[in-house]
């Protein structure tokens, strides 16, 4: 008799993978053992597609119900969750997407679906209470090139070379349908947060973009004035701090660990060489 | 009202709604004569406007954690990083009673989302056991364990669920959640009688009791009930709960509703249906303590 860890193992490919193996330890009690193991299957495949509906309305809506459950079969036969949170459940589906190859002709796709994971996972951030901006006054000037900063949990910054934001808005239930949307319309350069219970979707000028994502990457922001100079090079670097903390976008600021370190090297060297 | 007094009605077995999403707005603003409410815990762990609302029903209810997701029978032990989530939501909330069920739904790192049908033997006993004891440690309370509804057996079971559930309660010390309605679908699949199991639980470790609807599906001419939680509780459930309340005591009873989930008003009026059955049972029970 197999042990429960391997019957466990057989009952998870039964059901994922459709192996028939683990039909030999179930009693059929009048039907056939694989219909009574088809009920299980059924209902995680159901479940946990309706699960990904609800997090990916739009994909859904672009591809049609039946494609959307063909994919999402696929998808969860693959890559079950891996915990028992199901709001957590479908982070990887937009990269799924890129890689089905049913979809190719879709290549703006994979960028509306990260787009409705950045909506979803919003809405179940952690609260986080803003930073006031006078925290800044208290550090160093030689540190503010190397201060990281921890954004409000709920944001995300999501850039695609598609409008997605124009396709995920002609997408929603109160949209017009007879709208229609021109690919070549330009790219987008979002950012998604949840403000006041609510998640916002707010097209950002690029260079703003460049330096928020850089930050919200916890990269210091000498290297987000970077980047964001790169894709403005008229980007304003005292106005955009100011924009970070009135928006309360900023939760935590922490100065570089690595500027410390080179900091700390020469007293901590002394000391070996002291205690030598 | 602090956390002693709603306990106190919880425990004075009257019976409460599951809360779900789509009622939310509508308990927080109304505030229905509702004696209390059962969330399931895996919905709620995380942050938002959810959790919070939350918070606030808390504070005019008493609140019941139902979890779905600790997998008691996995053979690779409880999940650290739930458990631990658990234990969080559990301090937050202060519930009256923790429960979570006979099954399993992790296995090599996936989560199966169903509640999954254990082989009865000594081996998954001992391991159910270990699982319900760590967990009833690091929550650093009892448990409530509940009778799973099931479509399949397993040819090597050697213990019958009843005796499994019962020796589970001995061993551990955790309590037990009668799902009146799992007891009947899982009777009705395999040909037994539902009073026959009823009546193999022992009469003094049931603490709560649940009550919900099933569908009656077709499978090759022969009819499979599938506990969907999507219907009215049957008729043949609600005579079964009288029963059930006469070898158990009135205990907190709870209507579940998770599939075609319907007004709020539907929820109240199976709970106050649940209510009349166990005001009997509760003035017969003071009246004998009165002789």
């Amino acid at each position: 008799m197999p042990t429960w860890s391997e019957l466990q193992a057989s009952f998870t490919r039964a059901l994922l993978q459709d192996d028939a193996a683990v039909a030999g330890a179930v009693l059929g009690d009048g039907l056939v053992p694989e219909a009574r193991i088809a009920i299980y299957r059924h209902h995680v495949l159901t479940t946990l597609t309706d699960v990904l509906k609800a997090t990916y309305p739009v994909v859904c809506r672009l591809v049609d119900e039946r494609f959307f459950a063909y994919a999402a079969d696929c998808y969860i036969r693959q890559q079950p969750p891996t915990g028992p949170c199901l709001f957590e459940y479908g982070a990887t589906f937009p990269r799924f997407l890129a890689e089905f190859p049913p979809c190719c002709a879709f290549v703006y796709l994979p960028d509306v679906a990260w787009l409705e994971w950045t909506i979803h996972a919003a809405w179940y951030a952690e609260d986080a209470v803003p930073l006031e901006r006078e925290r800044l006054r208290g550090v160093a000037p030689d540190d503010l090139a190397g201060l990281t900063f921890t954004c409000d949990p709920s944001v995300s910054y999501v850039s695609s070379p598609w409008p997605i934001e124009r396709i995920w808005r002609a997408n929603q239930p109160d949209a017009d349908p007879s709208e229609t949307v021109r690919l070549d319309a330009g790219a987008a350069y979002l950012e998604v947060r949840r403000l006041d219970d609510d998640v916002t979707l707010r097209a950002l000028a690029i260079g703003t973009f460049a330096f928020r994502a850089t930050l919200a990457e916890h990269r210091p922001l000498e290297e987000a004035f970077e980047a964001a100079l790169a894709a403005d090079p008229d980007f304003d670097l005292a106005l955009a701090l100011q924009a970070l903390f009135a928006e309360g976008l900023v939760v935590d600021v922490v100065v570089s660990l690595a500027r410390k370190e080179i900091k700390w090297q020469s007293p901590q060297t002394s000391i070996s060489h002291a205690n030598r | 009202m602090t956390t002693g007094e709603l306990g106190n009605i919880l425990l004075s077995a009257h019976a409460g709604v599951g809360l779900r999403s789509p009622h939310i707005a509508e308990v927080m603003h109304t505030h229905p004569a509702v004696p209390w409410f059962e969330v399931h815990a895996e919905n709620y762990m995380g942050g938002g406007p959810a959790v919070r609302a939350l918070e606030q029903i808390r504070q005019d209810y008493p609140i019941s954690i139902h979890g779905v997701g600790l997998s008691l029978g996995s053979a690779d032990g409880l999940d650290a990083r739930h458990l631990a989530r658990l234990k969080r939501l559990v301090e937050r909330l202060e519930p009256v009673l923790v429960s979570e069920h006979l099954a399993w739904s992790i296995a090599g790192g996936a989560y199966l989302n169903h509640l999954l049908p254990l082989v009865y033997t000594e081996e998954t006993l001992e391991i159910v056991c270990r699982n319900v004891e760590h967990a009833q440690t690091v929550l650093g309370r009892r448990l409530l364990v509940e009778n799973p509804s099931s479509y399949l057996r397993f040819a090597g079971s050697s213990i019958p669920e009843p005796a499994f559930l019962t020796a589970i309660v001995r061993r551990t010390g955790c309590g037990l959640l009668c799902d009146v309605n799992n007891i009947y679908v899982t009777s009705r699949n395999f040909d037994q009688r539902p009073i026959a199991y009823l009546e193999m639980l022992p009469g003094d470790v049931v603490e709560e009791m649940h009550l919900a609807g099933h569908t009656v599906n077709d499978a090759d001419g022969q009819p499979i009930l599938i506990d969907d939680h999507g219907a009215p509780v049957s008729d043949a459930v609600w005579e079964l709960f009288t029963l059930a309340i006469v070898r158990f005591g009135p205990v907190p009873t709870l209507i579940e509703w998770d599939t075609n989930i319907p007004e709020f008003a539907v929820l109240v009026a199976e709970a106050s249906k649940a209510d009349r059955r166990l005001a009997t049972s509760r003035r017969v029970t003071t009246n004998a303590d009165v002789e």
